[in-house]
């Protein structure tokens, strides 16, 4: 027979999950609340690509995918976020109580709802383990991307930071300069205390510490000038401690070293 | 003098406690000028004067000297001694220290009622909240222009880190010290603490405290951020040696204050209140309290370590003699993260405690609030060196701590469903603490997001250090933290103070900093996200609108911080009256009578069912204990336990308690 014909609350049996989550879904909260949570959740989807604008354009492929991060977990939280404001909303709207007193009686007496905490804990497991996934697969990534690479060392001491090229008869500079396409690795160290040696729009952070020598690799991408900046409080002008990157090509890189010094 | 103190005279004991009697705050704090001139003396005279570290050990042994004298002179001491001289307190000593029939008196002395030290810790905490709030608001004006020049460099980096430590202090102490204090043992139907001389001592160690970290503002100021980050601490003025000073006695002061809530929680409980009966926020605090006594120690012995550096050249954090200053990022962190927690937890507890009152509906799923609590406190203990993956520091490691923080969303998201699934299809009352609730909602969902983003190790990489970071820390500690602990004053501000809470201006200081706040950070993400570094001095023009945006939200945060004073105080002073139940909640702290008495409760309970319900009819939750069962030690067969103990505040009617535990 004809499943129109038939109202699914008169069918005698067959499918009674499916009658039953209709006619939850009739129900005036629910609806409200799944009202609130689809806009709520177009917002945030919408919302989820400013994050990577405010972060400008991607030195690096580096860059490019903390920038995909930052996009692609906020998309991920957005349902969540907005369920948890939709209840909250709706129930501000459908369930508040007016008046000066207390309510005067009680909600119904849900202790516990066993599908639910399931469902809840079920979903934020897959989701954690979505983010680890993306988290590792995202790291190796980013930490394979280093053949042949330019060799530069960074030192910081307060409140400058120095760069040299040793494989280039070991030129120093204050101002970086980098070839574009070119993977780099610094190797990098401090002075005096520890400071952080960031390239803001190469997303690439490493503390310099005193003793030792740390590495950070990244493969500038885009020609032009960017920043460096101390990212740990390091004393008095921790936030003079900035200088620029300058990506170039590899023709002008040579020229920049022949002018430079004896390498080349 | 009134009838009722000579009349206390007149049966006080010939021995022991005359001396006891006369100490207070005063000569609390001329023991401590006393003890620390003293101190200053010796070390002044018999230390070389051309030494480098000269100055970092005569400071060092000043600070310590004054924090000796203000115990001794609070009477900190006082027990011990009469021990060591072979009497014991006597009944009347005892109640003596309890405060009894002492007014305001005994809010200035080593009062040990939980109760009076409850509202010591409110006030201590409301202090250091407005000084710290002070300091936040010299760094947003001096941010509020890219060279503003407001603050100097040196002035500004000391205007952050005592900003910094501060908060963190007061914001550790919100929760557990005011309500963990005040209200635990009524909840739990206790007539006090289980060792109600640490309790005080706890507190007095606290106010010991207070001045040496703000003398750091005197001596060259806490260059280092509250973080406080070797080797930079190496170098740093005497004022990190106050830094270190003021974290030693802080940490002696929660690990007292832990061990003690801890054991009233575990022994003291009501007769019939198993573990499934304990209301929530006895185990946030326990949680909280409980995970302090493992975090703290790691700060202090960074900080023993650091002196050892300063002050007789240790060298443990200075690479070029042989140490390293990941040591100390690691002993840091070991504590800084679990303290997180330690913040939080309580927070949220007090807000899962209140919504089910409000939404008239039982605790949704209280057996997952509880394993999402002791699940987050078993997490947060291996999650440090999140906070070090750019540092250098085993790289290797850093996908096991990204599992390690990352699984820490899933009890998170567990706290989440609770408060929704209690607010679901509830009757809501939008009292201003359960306004606090919606806050927690949206704040915490944020700063829960973006502490997943920094989770991530590439992410992190790129975002550490900045902005971002300190934007996502104030959603949780502020939004909310912060925001539970309002939450929770207002919530308790009846039976604390007996007086109602002024609600309009309670909520125009809600709404204030409520916006404020989000503006306040969202305007410092944006700044992060575009790649401004924290503790900074000044910033490129490009974050300009971002900062201005920040400072004019800092201000509203800082208007509506007033008017919650304002409406602290003056309800306090003239509030209405408040009835003893104003909520018609069922815990047991509602059930004692405004203003509480001394002991209580004048029949202690026996708890035959859960405080959560709502909507199952009014039948009781408690019955009376026997009187003659109230000396009786036993542990009960459902699991209560010794409610009986300090049945010697009940007053001199009550069976005498002095019993000491078998063994």
């Amino acid at each position: 027979m004809s499943a129109d014909l038939i109202r699914d609350e008169e069918l005698p049996f067959g499918n009674p999950l499916g009658q039953r989550v209709r006619r939850w879904t009739r129900r005036r909260e629910v609806r409200g609340v799944l009202m609130l949570w689809v806009v709520l959740t177009v917002l945030l989807v919408l919302f989820s690509f400013v994050p990577a604008r405010i972060m400008g354009v991607p030195a690096s492929p580096t860059k490019q995918a903390v920038e995909d991060t930052m996009t692609v977990f906020t998309l991920a939280a957005s349902p969540v976020a907005a369920l948890v404001w939709a209840v909250a909303i709706y129930s501000v709207i459908g369930w508040r109580q007016r008046g000066p007193g207390p309510p005067t009686e009680d909600g119904p007496a849900i202790r516990n709802h066993g599908l639910t905490t399931v469902l809840w804990v079920g979903l934020s497991s897959v989701l954690c383990l979505f983010l680890l996934i993306w988290g590792i697969a995202e790291t190796q990534a980013v930490a394979s991307s280093s053949t042949g690479p330019l060799v530069v060392n960074v030192t910081g001491q307060q409140w400058v930071w120095t760069f040299s090229y040793p494989r280039q008869g070991d030129i120093e500079t204050d101002q970086l300069y980098l070839p574009v396409n070119q993977p780099v690795v610094f190797h990098v160290k401090s002075d005096d205390v520890v400071h952080s040696f960031w390239v803001v729009q190469m997303g690439i952070k490493v503390d310099a510490n005193p003793g030792q020598v740390t590495q950070a690799t990244v493969t500038p991408t885009r020609l032009g000038t960017f920043d460096v900046r101390c990212a740990e409080l390091c004393g008095l002008l921790h936030a003079d401690m900035e200088t620029s990157v300058h990506v170039v090509s590899a023709q002008d890189f040579q020229s920049w070293l022949r002018s430079n010094g004896t390498g080349g | 003098m009134s009838e009722a103190v000579m009349q206390h005279g007149a049966i006080a004991p010939p021995t022991g406690g005359r001396l006891m009697r006369r100490l207070n705050l005063g000569t609390a704090v001329a023991g401590g000028l006393v003890g620390g001139y003293l101190f200053w003396l010796v070390a002044h005279h018999f230390l070389q004067t051309d030494e480098p570290n000269t100055s970092d050990q005569v400071v060092t042994l000043t600070l310590l000297g004054w924090a000796i004298g203000f115990l001794v002179g609070i009477g900190a001491f006082h027990g011990p001694w009469s021990w060591l001289m072979g009497h014991d307190q006597s009944h009347e000593d005892e109640t003596f220290l309890a405060g009894k029939e002492q007014g305001i008196g005994r809010y200035f002395r080593f009062t040990t009622d939980h109760k009076v030290v409850g509202i010591q810790y409110l006030v201590i905490t409301m202090f250091l909240l407005a000084v710290g709030g002070t300091l936040a608001m010299m760094i947003r004006t001096n941010l509020i222009r890219p060279d503003s020049g407001f603050l100097s460099p040196q002035t500004y980096n000391a205007v952050v880190g005592l900003h910094g430590l501060t908060m963190i202090i007061a914001t550790i102490i919100m929760v557990t010290g005011p309500f963990g204090n005040f209200i635990v043992p009524i909840m739990i139907g206790a007539r006090d603490m289980a060792f109600p001389r640490l309790n005080a001592l706890s507190l007095w160690l606290l106010v010991a405290f207070v001045p040496v970290l703000f003398s750091a503002a005197f001596l060259g100021g806490i260059p280092t951020g509250w973080s406080g980050y070797a080797p930079l601490s190496d170098q740093a003025p005497p004022g990190m040696d106050a830094y270190l000073m003021a974290i030693i006695i802080f940490a002696v002061s929660s690990a007292i204050a832990g061990a003690n809530i801890t054991t009233t929680i575990l022994s003291m409980r009501a007769r019939g209140m198993t573990w499934n009966r304990t209301p929530i926020f006895v185990w946030g605090t326990m949680a909280s309290v409980g995970l302090a006594i493992p975090a703290f120690p790691m700060f202090m012995a960074s900080m023993v370590l650091l002196g050892v550096d300063r002050t007789v050249e240790g060298q443990f954090y200075v690479a070029s003699g042989g140490g390293s200053p990941w040591l100390y990022a690691n002993l840091f962190w070991l504590m800084g993260h679990p303290e997180v927690y330690v913040i939080v937890l309580p927070a949220v507890a007090a807000i899962m405690e209140l919504t089910p009152v409000f939404a008239r509906k039982p605790i949704f799923n209280y057996n997952a609030a509880v394993l999402a609590i002791v699940g987050i406190v078993g997490l947060s203990i291996m999650v440090w060196a999140h906070h070090m993956y750019a540092s250098g520091w085993a790289p290797d490691l850093n996908g096991s701590f990204m599992l390690t923080t990352e699984l820490i969303s899933i009890p998170t998201g567990v706290l989440f469903l609770v408060l929704i699934g209690t607010i679901w299809r509830g009757r809501i009352w939008t009292t201003l603490p359960m306004m606090a609730t919606y806050a927690v909602l949206w704040n915490f969902i944020i700063g829960g997001v973006t502490g997943i983003y920094l989770s991530d190790v590439p992410a992190d990489y790129d975002l550490h250090g900045s902005l971002f970071v300190t934007a996502h820390f104030h959603y949780t500690l502020m939004g909310a933290g912060l925001t539970g602990a309002i939450g929770a004053l207002a919530y308790w501000f009846p039976k604390m103070t007996g007086r109602t809470l002024n609600a309009r201006a309670g909520f125009t200081s809600f709404w204030l900093v409520q916006i404020g706040f989000n503006v306040t950070f969202l305007g410092m993400f944006a700044a992060g996200l575009a790649g401004q570094p924290r503790r900074v001095v000044h910033y490129d023009s490009v974050f300009g609108a971002a900062n201005l945006v920040s400072s004019v939200g800092a201000y509203v945060i800082g208007l509506g911080m007033l008017v919650l004073l304002y409406a602290v105080v003056s309800s306090w002073r003239h509030g209405a009256t408040a009835p003893a139940n104003p909520w018609g909640a069922k815990t047991l702290e509602w059930t004692v009578p405004n203003p509480i008495p001394l002991a209580n409760f004048e029949v202690l309970p026996v708890v035959i069912a859960d405080p959560y319900g709502y909507g199952e009819g009014d039948g009781p939750l408690f019955v009376p204990l026997p009187p003659s069962r109230e000396d009786d030690e036993a542990e009960t067969p459902d699991g209560g336990g010794r409610a009986g103990k300090h049945a010697v505040l009940a007053g001199p009617d009550a069976p005498r308690i002095v019993k000491e535990e078998e063994s």
